[in-house]
């Protein structure tokens, strides 16, 4: 997508929600289509699109800031990490269920006299993304796409802010009452696609 | 040690600039500000001089600020080398201005004249004073000039900069300052400049003093870099009044003291506090004298992991399959023994840290990472420093009012030390997180919009091959060890604070 294209859809956003907007541009390229997609019954998964950042994330709003990079997280919000979905904790260590760091094995990490090395604090992505930037945050509404193989929850982390975490306007996206779109995240299910 | 070469290179800085006066520039200063306004306007001439002087603090302060800044930031990849290459460079300055050598690289250049003549005097002057204080836009009159930009880099402490900046735009602004108003009103100012412009011998007498300044220098940065050299293999570092102490991983103790060859103790986790010496066997916490190693106690306490001793105190932490604990024990009265802090799971704690009654330590857990300081005497616990997200703290030292800890992030592992009631705290030493790192986007994705996701001082992949460990605060510097990735790869090096 060229610059010029993402502005043009940004300020569509700004003016309407993205729901409204993809279910307004879904029925167009239906009644385009005409009776291929009619017949398909279902509107095609932009699989082939330009998504920002990661797979299924339309328009330009940043990451929400993540321990390791891809703001994956897991159904309670905490950050994984993206290559395998291993919990980390807000160092970016990998973890095990009691928080202690963990080798490749799944082994807890030791100093040089043997103790474990100590846990660090594990916080939820977009709350945590809030207080860093003097915002209440929390997720609201989610779009779901393909991506690789399995069905990938794109979430939104929206407050009331006219600013995202790029610096300039924010969207309204899948946000409710009245916040808009800070920063995204990702959460990737089980489910095969 | 860095005390002891801040102190050196502000006076040398501070002569510096003062030299910087024989120069064409530092000449015309005097002359502009003094002589421009004659008797009529002496107020004008006077703010004019405090604009000077404002001036050349801040282009003193900018100009070796951020050589130190950038020294900060080129890190200590190579333990002493920096400060091995900056005690050279200054000790080649040091012979060449006491020998009166012709500076070179020479900058031939001046402030612009037209200012005088088309800015209002007062920003004239403070313009003026900004490039005789960045010290590099115009003549240089003495070789500490150019080392003390090394040394600035070398020492990697912005402090350190901002100081020797501030010291030499304030001689850059003493000369200006002392001839300036009295040039037109009394004549003084115009005999002073006279007798300057008669007396180059004066500017050589400066630079001779610039010259032990220098010397000073390379000594403080020659002992950085020899104390620099790692200690390995070897961890929890504990120093006390000249002497260290350490532990060996997977062996006993080791007790250097006045630099003399490492004496094995007769125990491990080794503590050093006060006079006294302290270490654990298998079934016993031994204190002994530091001097003579003559046990004074011996307390029956099994499965100690860590240790603290002072003069009055001793602090071990012990672990079983309950979980560990940290217990002081008053040395007067041994059956006063008082709970810290403990956890049902072990590597919650960590190593303690005594000076005199104030015990300091570190709690983490997933939920919360925080700095705890306990006054034995009183019982008064206080948070030093807390983390609810997105850091901890970790192997906390107190020594002196000052505490020692590492902080750390997703992106840097930051060695730090800070007064009690302060809050942030000096960077001393700053290494790459080790975690691995995506770059925050998919391959085959737009990406530009990911900056939130990314870290400064890093780029993706495996993350750093050292983590911070235990640490240790002595007046003279600050220890840390250095864990690498195999169980032997552990090493103590010492750190300028």
């Amino acid at each position: 997508m060229r610059p010029e294209q993402e502005r043009l859809s940004d300020a569509v956003l700004r003016r309407s929600s993205r729901r409204g907007f993809l279910e307004w541009a879904g029925a167009a390229v239906i009644a385009l289509a005409g009776g291929r997609a009619v017949a398909n019954g279902l509107l095609q998964d932009d699989a082939e699109a330009a998504y920002t950042n990661f797979c299924g994330h339309t328009y330009t709003t940043g990451n929400c800031p993540h321990p390791t990079g891809l703001p994956r997280v897991d159904r309670h919000d905490y950050p994984l990490r993206a290559s395998d979905g291993h919990p980390v904790d807000d160092l970016g260590r990998p973890i095990d269920s009691q928080g202690y760091p963990v080798n490749a094995q799944g082994q807890v990490l030791r100093d040089a006299n043997g103790e474990p090395l100590a846990p660090a604090p594990r916080s939820k992505v977009c709350p945590a993304a809030g207080r860093a930037h003097g915002l209440e945050l929390r997720t609201d509404g989610s779009w779901y796409r393909c991506c690789g193989g399995r069905v990938r929850r794109l979430m939104d982390c929206c407050g009331y802010t006219n600013v995202r975490v790029n610096g300039d306007e924010a969207l309204v996206g899948y946000c409710y009452a009245g916040r808009h779109v800070f920063c995204v995240q990702y959460y990737e299910t089980m489910v095969p696609c | 040690m860095l005390g002891g070469l801040a102190a050196a290179a502000a006076i040398t800085a501070l002569i510096a600039g003062i030299a910087g006066a024989w120069s064409p520039c530092g000449f015309s200063m005097v002359d502009t500000i003094g002589g421009a306004l004659g008797n009529a306007r002496r107020g004008a001439t006077l703010v004019a001089c405090a604009t000077f002087a404002l001036g050349t603090l801040a282009g003193g302060a900018l100009t070796f600020g951020s050589l130190a800044l950038l020294g900060s930031l080129a890190g200590h990849g190579v333990a002493g080398l920096r400060e091995g290459l900056g005690a050279a460079l200054a000790l080649a300055a040091a012979i060449a201005d006491w020998r009166g050598v012709r500076i070179a690289p020479q900058i031939r250049r001046q402030v612009p004249e037209r200012w005088r003549w088309t800015l209002p005097l007062p920003l004239a002057c403070a313009l003026y004073g900004v490039l005789l204080g960045l010290g590099f836009t115009t003549f240089v009159l003495a070789f500490a000039v150019w080392a003390l930009a090394g040394i600035s880099f070398a020492a990697g402490d912005p402090l350190l900069g901002v100081l020797v900046g501030l010291a030499f735009g304030a001689g850059r602004a003493l000369p200006v300052l002392w001839m300036a108003p009295g040039l037109r009103e009394d004549g003084s100012g115009a005999r002073r400049l006279e007798e300057m412009a008669r007396e180059p011998r004066l500017w050589l007498g400066l630079r001779r003093l610039d010259a032990l300044g220098l010397g000073l220098c390379a000594l403080a940065l020659a002992g950085v870099s020899a104390g620099a050299q790692p200690l390995a293999p070897a961890t929890d570092p504990s120093a006390a009044a000249g002497a260290l102490a350490w532990q060996q991983p997977g062996g006993s103790g080791l007790l250097s003291q006045g630099g003399s060859a490492p004496l094995a103790l007769p125990g491990s986790h080794p503590a050093l506090g006060g006079a006294n010496v302290a270490w654990a066997t298998p079934a016993q916490v031994v204190v002994a004298d530091r001097a003579t190693l003559q046990p004074k106690l011996a307390l029956a306490v099994a499965g100690v992991s860590a240790l603290a001793v002072s003069d009055g105190w001793v602090v071990y932490r012990d672990d079983d399959a309950q979980g560990e604990r940290l217990i002081a024990v008053s040395l007067a009265d041994p059956a006063q023994r008082r709970y810290l802090a403990g956890s049902r799971l072990a590597g919650q704690v960590s190593r303690p840290a005594l000076d005199s009654s104030s015990v300091v330590f570190a709690l983490d857990t997933p939920r919360r990472s925080e700095l705890v300081l306990v006054d034995l005497a009183t019982g008064r616990r206080r948070v030093l420093r807390q983390a609810r997200r997105d850091a901890a703290y970790f192997n906390p030292s107190l020594l002196g009012g000052q505490v020692l800890f590492e902080r750390v992030t997703r992106c840097v592992q930051q060695l730090r030390i800070a007064g009690l009631g302060r809050r942030g705290g000096r960077v001393l030493l700053s290494l790459p997180s080790t975690v691995a790192r995506d770059p925050g986007y998919q391959r085959g994705y737009t990406h530009a919009y990911n900056s939130a996701s990314g870290c400064r001082n890093r780029r993706p992949g495996r993350g750093g091959s050292t983590l911070l460990g235990a640490t240790a605060l002595s007046a003279s510097g600050a220890y840390v060890t250095k864990l690498g990735p195999g169980p032997g790869d552990a090493a103590i090096v010492s750190v300028a604070r």
